[in-house]
């Protein structure tokens, strides 16, 4: 089972990615702040984190790039709420980037795709 | 004793001497000027004066020789009133010339006064002239503009036309420049072709006047060996001035004049004359030249003036338009999270009511109409972006000015000095400004991590073939072959190059582009970035 850590500083949010993406059989963690994030990041191990950009207070961004800086070779899937950052080359370092709906599908397809990516490199 | 001659009479009629013509009837009644101006060339008078010396007069033998002597002075000073004439004549044709060419700052004008005046009659009357102009980038010197008749009926047509008219020289010069300056280009077409001399060709007989600075007498061409037979064939004749036009040092051009109608000769006073109004003429045309180019510059810089303003604008707007974005997106996210969490739990509720249960139909609304408030929200922030141009036709120059600006800071903590050499007039580039001015930052601030201070930073701009290069340089320590490859790899780290991921960053937003970043450490110190940036369109 894969163990997903989804960060994202509205409860409501968490709430429902924790109940949609478990539904689909992942294991899944949260965390409201990224800070709470690193933590969680430091003690366990994770396949695949979920990202909001705009944390509060807090930039998603910059969370990316800590995690790649820091050697966390998890994949990172952007979630926001607007489709512009799709375009912004700051972006182009998270492995995945979904626009947030209340239709997850195209969340919970993007998880899918970048696990079964992750487990193929894990093969070659 | 009677006298052949009236020289011994006070007065004498009309019939007494032959010389005396119409409206000289007051010599009829002078004998001293008649004596002068008529008897000392009369041959009655020469025979009197040999019956003098047969008769034993006493003055008889030394009168012959005050005769030749006052014949001889009679004559230098005739010579010398039409020396005087000719020189009067000559300064007051150089003054009305000069006046023009003093004034005039229209090359066209220049050309046509200075043509006419070697041309024309009533100036140097030569029957043909070329005139050959240094080019702009000062490497040849080439055929510009051709005056005379082409053949002798064109030719006597021409002078038989002036003939008639009363035209001062400047009314000549004006007409000329009205009704034949261009169609006199183009009559002299071939021959002037056929003139081109690269600067560098010293034994050619132009580059020799212009060195020598003093024109040169062509005579004899096609039969001496020691000259240019290839020019006069292209000439047609075999006698012609080489005349250089040098101002202030500067070597305007060269002038060619011949007699090609009359093949009159050209004489040392010819030379002469047209030596004193090549020096005007050179000047004149050096700086109706310089003007016209100036004329062309200060175009330039208005139309590049026009660009800057525009570009401004564009800006101005863009932060306006970054604004509205930044506020839109504030409030994108206040709507799309709730709404997301709306729909999001209506749509795990319906995933758990039965069918058949009334509540469905509830839950499907709030479903169908929380996508409907989302489709609204996409439009609405699609829009907003649409308000920002992506991609534009940048100047480079600017970008790279308006960045190296606001790197004041980092330079100078670093105590490092910052050279911009940008070349001029480089072709727009086609780029997103806010990505490149981020790769320009970026690759800056890495090249300041690996210099000293009082180091030099160099940032070059030129044109490369069908792009634009931007060469940043720094003095510092020259980079591994490891942190080279930093760049191919992205996310690679290495302890040159530091923690971040910018330089790999840019060489992907750069070749996403159509564009590319390359590195290069010299072993002696220094890495020069280089980035190509691309100014055709289709190239993007």
């Amino acid at each position: 089972m894969a163990k997903l850590l989804v960060v994202d500083d509205e409860a409501n949010i968490r709430l429902l990615y924790s109940q949609e993406l478990s539904d689909e059989g992942y294991q899944v963690v949260t965390a409201g702040s990224a800070l709470e994030a690193v933590e969680k990041l430091e003690a366990e191990s994770f396949d695949l984190a979920v990202i909001d950009i705009k944390l509060k207070n807090e930039s998603g961004i910059e969370l990316l790039q800590r995690i790649v800086k820091e050697r966390h070779t998890i994949p990172v899937i952007l979630c926001t709420a607007f489709s512009c950052y799709k375009d912004d080359f700051s972006a182009w370092l998270a492995d995945g980037y979904v626009v947030k709906s209340s239709d997850m599908q195209e969340l919970k397809d993007e998880i899918a795709r970048v696990l079964a990516k992750r487990q193929r490199g894990a093969f070659v | 004793m009677d006298w052949e001659c009236c020289w011994s009479r006070d007065q004498i009629e009309p019939e007494n001497c032959p010389y005396i013509g119409e409206g000289e009837e007051d010599l009829l009644v002078s004998q001293r000027r008649r004596i002068v101006e008529k008897c000392v060339e009369c041959p009655r008078f020469k025979n009197d004066l040999a019956r003098m010396k047969g008769s034993g007069y006493p003055l008889s033998d030394v009168l012959p020789y005050i005769l030749t002597e006052f014949q001889e002075q009679k004559a230098q000073m005739g010579a010398m009133l039409s020396f005087l004439n000719s020189k009067t004549r000559e300064i007051k044709f150089l003054r009305e010339v000069g006046l023009v060419l003093q004034t005039s700052l229209d090359l066209d004008e220049v050309l046509s006064i200075a043509m006419t005046a070697i041309t024309a009659g009533k100036g140097f009357g030569m029957n043909r002239a070329f005139l050959l102009m240094t080019d702009k980038d000062r490497r040849h010197i080439r055929g510009y503009l051709g005056v005379g008749p082409k053949d002798y009926e064109e030719a006597w047509r021409t002078w038989e036309d002036i003939g008639r008219s009363n035209f001062t020289l400047r009314q000549l010069a004006r007409d000329f420049q009205k009704t034949k300056l261009t169609s006199e280009k183009v009559k002299f077409h071939d021959i002037l072709n056929q003139l081109t001399v690269p600067l560098s060709d010293q034994g050619h007989i132009f580059n020799r006047a212009l060195t020598g600075k003093k024109p040169i007498l062509v005579e004899n061409a096609l039969n001496n060996p020691d000259l240019d037979r290839g020019l006069a064939r292209i000439l047609g004749v075999d006698t012609f001035l080489v005349m250089p036009l040098i101002s202030r040092n500067r070597r305007i051009g060269v002038i060619i004049a011949d007699n090609c109608i009359t093949h009159k000769p050209i004489t040392l006073q010819d030379m002469q004359s047209l030596e004193t109004f090549a020096f005007p003429v050179a000047f004149a045309l050096e700086r109706a030249s310089l003007y016209e180019r100036l004329q062309e510059e200060v175009a330039k810089q208005k139309a590049a003036n026009v660009k800057l303003r525009e570009q401004q604008e564009l800006i101005v707007k863009m932060e306006k338009m970054a604004l509205v974005g930044k506020i839109t997106s504030s409030i994108a996210h206040s709507i799309r999270n709730p709404l997301m969490v709306i729909g999001g739990f209506a749509r795990t509720l319906l995933k758990g009511t039965p069918d058949g249960d009334e509540k469905r139909g509830y839950l499907e609304s709030i479903v169908r109409e929380t996508r409907q408030l989302e489709d609204v929200l996409s439009e609405v922030l699609d829009y907003s972006k649409s308000l920002f141009p992506v991609t534009d036709f940048w100047d480079l120059n600017e970008l790279v000015g308006k960045a190296t600006g606001e790197l004041e800071g980092p330079l100078e903590q670093a105590g490092v000095h910052c050279r911009l050499e940008l070349a001029a007039e480089l072709p727009m580039v086609r780029i997103d400004y806010k990505q490149i001015s981020y790769c320009l930052k970026t690759i800056t601030t890495t090249a300041l991590s690996a210099m000293e201070p009082g180091g030099e930073l160099r940032i070059e701009s030129v044109l490369d073939g069908d792009g634009v290069l931007l060469r940043i340089s720094d003095d510092g320590k020259p980079l591994t072959q490891t942190a080279q490859e930093a760049l191919i790899a992205p996310f690679f780290q290495t302890q040159e190059l530091g923690e971040g991921v910018g330089l790999s960053l840019c060489k992907s937003i750069l070749e996403r582009q159509g564009n590319s970043l390359t590195i290069i450490s010299r072993p002696g110190g220094g890495n020069t970035y280089s980035i190509r940036l691309l100014t055709r369109k289709e190239n993007i």
